[in-house]
């Protein structure tokens, strides 16, 4: 996965974190798919769990923050869109656990994973930057 | 079937496939098109409910799946497999949100559910008996079919 320069928003508390996101996900993709055992790749596979959990909370929380603090008129929507990719998240890692983190169910999460990211900061986020854009030719 | 809810699938394909895969969409003027998925093809259908219902097939050649994976992972991708049909799952679905708010802004207030994944020579019921409208579109990295049976629900 690569990160674009046209992602960025011109906030750089979130296009840090944004990049960060993207450098994580990246590396949890190339461990799914390089040759080997699938136990050998366990320990990564839990670790990006853990911090998909925690890390996109509080870039959520961020975003959201910055959002408010600029009155953003798209705020609940994308919150929306938050609360839908946490309960998302959440789900498979209860699957995880239930059913052993089997390859198959792993790799469809890292797929979806990864078109929701690109979506999200490359649609999505780009809506928060043209707002704060069309707001200022407004002053 | 009403151009007013036709469009909207057509323009969220253009727009999601030019800000996540930087790819073109252009509409082909071809008419032959199967109703089976070809031996080659993987189709990904949305049901749609609400207002509106019915479904969306969205159906891609294996070549063209590989490329929009590898630009999405920066990798060579060259099996079709879970993260490859999960991730092409996932743009359809991104599309058919899209097309779903856009339908809002027109009055219609649909959902969709999750998408479903068909191998060849499948075909979804929801297209079986029902007026189907076949959209063929271009890009340079090969041609996708968007099959569309929706009806409008009289309140």
């Amino acid at each position: 996965m690569m990160w674009k320069e046209k992602y960025r928003l011109g906030v750089d508390k979130i296009d840090e974190q944004h990049e960060e996101l993207f450098r994580r996900v990246s590396e949890f993709v190339l461990a799914l798919r390089k040759e080997g055992q699938w136990e050998a790749k366990l320990p990564k596979v839990k670790e990006t769990m853990e911090f998909m959990q925690s890390y996109v909370v509080t870039h959520f929380n961020d975003e959201e923050a910055y959002q408010q603090s600029i009155d953003y008129t798209g705020f609940e929507q994308h919150r929306e869109i938050h609360e839908q990719f946490k309960a998302e998240v959440g789900q498979f890692a209860e699957r995880f656990e239930q059913e052993g983190f089997a390859e198959d169910l792993v790799q469809q999460f890292a797929g979806k994973l990864m078109a929701w990211l690109i979506n999200h900061v490359a649609a999505s986020d780009q809506k928060i930057a043209e707002y704060v854009r069309t707001k200022g030719e407004g002053n | 079937m009403k151009a007013e809810y036709i469009n909207p699938f057509y323009q969220a394909t253009i727009d999601v496939f030019k800000l996540m895969l930087d790819i073109d969409v252009i509409r082909d003027q071809s008419k032959a098109l199967q109703e089976m998925l070809g031996k080659k093809e993987v189709g990904v259908v949305i049901e749609v409910t609400g207002d509106l219902t019915g479904c969306i097939l969205y159906r891609f050649p294996d070549h063209m799946i590989l490329e929009m994976v590898k630009i999405m992972s920066g990798m060579e991708i060259d099996t079709i497999d879970s993260f490859v049909t999960s991730a092409l799952g996932e743009v359809s679905n991104i599309i058919s949100g899209n097309a779903v708010s856009s339908l809002f802004n027109r009055n219609y207030k649909c959902d969709i559910k999750p998408p479903r994944i068909l191998i060849e020579d499948d075909k979804p019921i929801c297209l079986d008996g029902n007026q189907v409208l076949r959209i063929p579109l271009n890009t340079d990295i090969g041609k996708l079919q968007i099959h569309m049976a929706l009806k409008e629900n009289i309140h």
